[in-house]
């Protein structure tokens, strides 16, 4: 394996970085991967899931761990490095049961640190990491990263109970698990080497918070497909709407509309489980004493009512809350990901004061709310695959 | 009471009369269980089945339900047995509602297994008799049949067989009357190695094995009704007999027995609906969820529950001669992954 160095900078610092393949190949791999991913679609993704994985393919989606970590890429005749950046080494990657894309979506940015992975996937699943690295491995061009998936990624399926975590725990330089907080707290608990790093993606959950005055039918789409997706099964999923500022008249008007759209916004028929499951939650709903109405062929249920009420724990219960914005902070949960915005002004210096009183990680637009980066749960974790050498010329 | 109950249970009955006493019940629950009027908050009698109010069976698992009206004391509450659902049903039982429940079942066992005394046989546990308070569902089904029966005995200790005490009582009876779960009685007794004394009385003795419960546990095993029903009257004497039935907890003192012609029946004071799990439409002929309803229950409202249980309702009638609703039972609605993020 032949390794290249790449120079990236910022206005105040230069990076060299030392990587087993050349990074524009890599780019111009991926990139050409994703052109082939319209002829289809791979059991057992769904059509969303492939349609999402190919639009994380972006070649400017792709350059953003480097950009946002280390800066532009430079011309090495030009660059005076202060520091040098290589694969930390082997990276652990735990996936829990239900964990759908982030699987594929972590190996693919991982794929840019030149590390070997190693993958523990559900045991009990549909796996989907192994699906795409042999989907992208029968259809790349012969190359670094074909032979890297090959050869250098590791996917096995085995439950918690199996030895082969400790003998994960024990390799990796890098530790990057998804699952519980109990699940997370397992795995790092596992003897480790001692100059390794723990990535933790544990417990969390996410919200909307909507403007009235910046609804619009395009909007509320949205919001449908966003939490339609996943419902509140996902840690980015609006687990509730919070309409700032607005009344419970206001509340009710957006709980009208989303039945209104649902069956625009999405065109297929929940699980026939999920859809008897939705009849139950509606009727918990009621005793609860939320107002709740079921969308159309019983896609989802829909409750208003106030914050003080106990939350909807159905799949597909989405309540839409009306409070003021201490209010709408003050009933945010401790471990709160990602807050969704559908705002007027989202530039407006107010938003910023008011995450900074929060726990949040995220404050993005609806329709990012799910889109993964290096930067997550409140760090930029895909740095960590890295080690840093620190250069004084 | 109700004069539903004063027929054989699948004579044939006018709708007209079941309707009204739905009609009936509904409005008690309604005036006497705020949480059910919290569900159907604008309902008012109606003229169609499909119209009538029904609680989601899963709404049992998270709440005790009870109505308060005059003359309904509450006494225990019945719990649901399954093993493979991690949270069991409640269902607040009465007195008034456990007569009519008793009287229901007897009948429908009557004309099942007929009516001479002779010994039961539980395949279960005697410790799950002694719950105070509490009326576990496979227990109570068991005992369902207790009037038919001249002495009772439980045949599991520490959950295996006791087949020295079955052998003493079969040195003394011909005949025996034995109920079971379903997989219980295929675990327990059919793929079992009988003791050569007790194969030996067997071989003479004249057995009705009554089970219920459900074959989920046996799909895996690729045990079918045919084969069951082959392994357990290859241990038995002639005249032997396997009985099927389908209840549930939430329809308690109501029993679906099956019918040679392989269709479940429905008894003249119950009702059911097929239902599309994505409209709620009514289907006739077609799979979708089972609703059940019955006139027995007063003390909460689980006189008309939807079900998470497939099944067809079939047209016409029935070979067996039995009259009313029949129906066939598809097992229970698929289960399908569900994706997201680690978190829940």
């Amino acid at each position: 394996m032949s390794e290249k160095l790449h120079f990236f900078a910022t206005p105040y610092r230069c990076t060299a970085a030392v990587l087993p393949f050349d990074l524009e190949e890599r780019l111009q791999q991926w990139t050409g991967l994703r052109r082939k991913m319209v002829e289809q679609v791979p059991e057992p993704f769904t059509r969303d899931e492939w349609a999402y994985l190919g639009v994380f393919l972006d070649e400017a989606n792709l350059r953003k761990p480097f950009l946002e970590s280390f800066g532009e890429t430079r011309d090495g005749s030009q660059a005076r490095p202060t520091a040098l950046i290589r694969p930390r080494g082997l990276i652990g990657i735990w996936l829990p049961n239900n964990v759908s894309l982030l699987g594929p979506l972590t190996l693919i940015l991982a794929s840019f640190s030149g590390a070997p992975l190693w993958v523990k996937s559900g045991s009990s699943a549909a796996d989907l990491t192994t699906t795409f690295v042999d989907y992208a491995v029968r259809n790349l061009p012969a190359g670094t990263l074909a032979d890297d998936l090959r050869q250098r990624v590791r996917i096995e399926r085995f439950d918690r109970q199996d030895p082969r975590n400790s003998q994960m725990a024990a390799e990796a330089k890098v530790r990057v698990v998804f699952g519980s907080d109990a699940a997370v707290n397992a795995v790092h608990a596992l003897p480790h080497p001692p100059d390794s790093v723990a990535v933790s993606f544990g417990n969390h959950r996410s919200e909307a918070w909507v403007e009235k005055e910046a609804l619009t039918d395009d909007r509320v789409m949205t919001l449908i497909r966003v939490f339609a997706i996943y419902g509140r099964a996902g840690c980015t999923s609006p687990r509730r709407v919070v309409m700032l500022g607005g009344s419970n008249d206001d509340a009710r008007a957006l709980q009208e509309w989303l039945v209104r759209l649902w069956p625009k916004a999405v065109r297929e028929d929940v699980p026939m489980h999920m859809a008897a499951a939705n009849i139950m939650e509606l009727q918990l709903a009621l005793v609860q004493g939320w107002q709740a109405i079921g969308t159309p062929r019983n896609g989802a249920v829909l409750t208003t009512g106030s914050l003080e009420l106990p939350e909807p724990t159905g799949l597909m219960s989405l309540p839409v809350v009306s409070a003021s914005s201490d209010e709408a902070i003050a009933s945010l949960p401790a471990n709160i990901q990602t807050i969704g915005h559908c705002v007027r002004h989202p530039d407006d210096p107010r938003w910023l004061e008011m995450i900074a009183r929060t726990p949040a990680k995220r404050f993005v637009p609806i329709e990012g709310m799910h889109h993964f980066g290096p930067v997550w749960d409140g760090g930029n974790y895909w740095r960590q695959f890295f080690e840093e050498v620190s250069l004084q010329p | 009471m109700t004069n539903l109950l004063d027929s054989s249970p699948f004579a044939p009955r006018a709708d007209a009369d079941f309707l009204n006493k739905m009609n009936e019940i509904c409005s008690w629950h309604l005036a006497g269980c705020p949480e059910y009027r919290r569900v159907w908050p604008d309902w008012s009698e109606t003229r169609r089945l499909e119209d009538l109010p029904f609680l989601h069976v899963g709404v049992f698992k998270r709440q005790l339900w009870k109505t308060a009206a005059p003359g309904i004391v509450h006494q225990r509450t019945l719990r649901s047995s399954s093993t493979t659902q991690a949270t069991a049903s409640m269902i607040a039982l009465d007195e008034r509602s456990s007569a009519l429940q008793a009287e229901s079942s007897a009948a429908i066992l009557k004309e099942l297994v007929g009516e001479s005394l002779r010994p039961l046989a539980i395949l279960d546990n005697s410790r799950a008799l002694r719950q105070r308070g509490e009326a576990p569902a496979r227990i109570t089904a068991a005992m369902s049949l207790r009037f038919l029966a001249s002495e009772i005995h439980f045949l599991l200790a520490d959950d295996s067989m006791n087949w020295d005490r079955l052998g003493s009582v079969l040195a003394q009876h011909r005949q025996l009357l034995v109920y079971g779960f379903t997989w219980m009685l295929w675990q327990a007794w059919a793929a079992a190695i009988i003791p050569e004394p007790v194969r030996r009385l067997l071989a003479n003795a004249e057995v009705h094995f009554v089970h219920s419960g459900g074959w989920k546990k046996l799909e895996a095993a690729r045990v079918d009704r045919k084969r069951f029903d082959a392994a357990l009257l290859a241990t038995v004497g002639p005249a032997s007999k396997v009985t099927e039935y389908y209840g549930l907890v939430e329809q308690v003192g109501v029993i679906f027995p099956l019918c040679e012609a392989g269709f479940y029946h429905v008894p003249r004071w119950a009702g059911m609906l097929v239902r599309d799990p994505w409209t709620l439409e009514p289907l006739v002929g077609r799979p979708g969820l089972l609703q059940f309803m019955n006139v027995l229950s007063w003390g909460a409202p689980y006189h008309s529950v939807l079900t998470e249980d497939l099944g067809r309702l079939v047209p016409g009638n029935c070979a067996c001669e039995r009259c009313g609703q029949r129906f066939e039972l598809l097992g229970r609605v698929p289960k399908v992954e569900i994706r997201g993020c680690a978190n829940v």
